[in-house]
């Protein structure tokens, strides 16, 4: 996957190195940001092949982010991975997974992250 | 050699208010530090929002302020007559990331502190982010010298991150929100082996000043720093530094040379080989119950743990390398992890 680039954007930090270094051990090119507004940022300065974009972000969360994206029609073709903790495990929070299935992300991955399932679901948008 | 800072470029900064911080010290280290301090805070559901442990010596662990109280009376209890326990009701944690196990920018997230006099009751470290332990009036001078000394591409200034911070009420919903499981799940446990362990005892005035000097020193041999504690002695007067570093092992004198030359009439203690393991998890800002898994099951092995460390959402270790596989084969039977194993140096 030599040359293929994929934007991580998470504001777990550790997270963030830990999705890097599986898809870095595949051959990927990873860039990282920690908000949705950094995020838009990197996506600006250098569109990724792949988007790897959590939900629960402070400034601008990932719902908003992808829906933003999609909008674009410069950004609406870039493929976009939600890694979601939404759903059964935090029935307690705002965020809501049907709001997520409703936003064209290409696939959604839960929480904890499985490193083949996350690095299957990548070199297949590729 | 003393090296200017410059203005290093990391991605971000993470304020967490509202907190209380315990500095605990046990001269008579009996009972093992689960049964000290891990179990009964577990028992309570009192979170550790960052914890921080030298073997035979310290433990340095944050809580939220309501909880801090309760939690310096546990531990007071379990450790008796023996123990000193002191409490800083109002602290906060800042974390730094990522690191990227660069000594130069745990250097400078020192020299910073040290430029407006801001106290430090405890560093840690994980595999991303370097975080200090401060009094809570102290963050805001702290975050605008570190505008001076670090870039951030995610904020112009001082002001839009202040203005980007998330009200604490969300941080509480989310904690409470995240943690639920009895089987705790991981994301990876990694192993790094082949590390050298540093120990060494600081005045407090040092480890704001020569420390720093020797850590930006330090960046300029191209050095991995993989793990970090600093634990302060209950008066405030000394600090216990334990840090890891990772290249070869020939660089060892060099390293005791810039640690000495910084710190002058210091000891550094070096411990080699030893091995990290890291741990990072969905849940593991949110931690008591954590921490006691992974502490009481390697008590249980007769694994000691030289050094730990918990922030940010990682919890870091530090054992003797000959028991890395053991140890690995506990934390596979106590957390659920992903059968994938994506393995390497953390």
């Amino acid at each position: 996957m030599s040359g293929k680039y994929v934007l991580i954007v998470d504001d777990d930090p550790d997270l963030v190195e830990t999705v890097a270094m599986m898809l870095e051990s595949k051959g990927f090119e990873v860039g990282r940001a920690y908000d949705g507004i950094e995020g838009q940022e990197a996506i600006k300065k250098r569109q990724p092949d792949v988007l790897v974009l959590d939900v629960m972000m402070p400034r601008k969360n990932g719902y908003e982010l992808c829906r933003e994206l999609k909008a674009s029609k410069w950004t609406k073709d870039i493929p976009v991975i939600m890694l979601t903790a939404v759903g059964d495990a935090v029935p307690t929070t705002s965020y809501s997974h049907a709001e997520g299935m409703a936003m064209e992300a290409e696939d959604f991955i839960p929480k904890p992250v499985d490193a083949a399932t996350l690095v299957q679901a990548v070199e297949r948008l590729i | 050699m003393k090296l200017e800072p410059h203005r290093i470029r990391v991605g971000g900064l993470k304020i967490l208010e509202g907190g209380a911080c315990v500095v605990a010290s046990f001269p008579q280290d009996e009972g093992g530090l689960a049964a000290r301090v891990c179990t009964p805070l577990a028992l309570n559901r009192i979170n550790l929002r960052l914890f921080s442990h030298v073997a035979a010596d310290r433990e340095v662990l944050c809580t939220v302020a309501q909880a801090g109280e309760a939690a310096a009376t546990l531990i007071k209890t379990q450790g008796g007559e023996e123990a000193a326990v002191h409490l800083h009701p109002a602290a906060a944690i800042l974390s730094l990331y990522p690191h990227d196990k660069r000594p130069e920018v745990v250097g400078s997230l020192i020299r910073s502190l040290a430029q407006d006099r801001v106290i430090i009751h405890g560093l840690a470290s994980s595999p991303s982010a370097i975080s200090a332990v401060l009094s809570s009036g102290r963050t805001g001078i702290a975050v605008r010298r570190l505008f001076k000394n670090f870039h951030f591409p995610a904020f112009e200034s001082p002001e839009v991150f202040f203005a980007a911070q998330a009200p604490p009420e969300e941080l509480v919903r989310r904690v409470v929100a995240d943690y639920q499981e009895k089987v705790v799940k991981v994301y990876c446990i990694l192993p790094q082996p082949d590390l050298d362990l540093w120990g060494m005892t600081v005045s407090s005035s040092e480890i704001l000043a020569g420390f720093a000097d020797a850590l930006l020193e330090l960046g300029s041999l191209d050095l991995q720093i993989p793990f970090l504690v600093a634990l302060p002695g209950l008066g405030g007067k000394e600090f216990i530094l334990s840090f890891s570093t990772a290249g070869p092992p020939e660089r060892g004198a060099e390293i005791r040379r810039i640690l000495m030359e910084n710190l002058p009439g210091r000891r550094p203690m070096r411990l080699t080989p030893v091995a990290g393991i890291f741990l990072h998890g969905p849940h593991f800002g949110d931690r008591y119950g954590i921490a006691q898994a992974l502490v009481e099951s390697l008590e249980k092995a007769h694994i000691a743990i030289l050094a730990l460390s918990c922030t940010i959402s990682s919890i870091s270790l530090i054992i003797r390398q000959h028991q890395l596989a053991a140890a690995q084969l506990v934390l596979g039977h106590t957390f659920a992890s992903p059968v994938e194993s994506y393995g390497g140096g953390a």
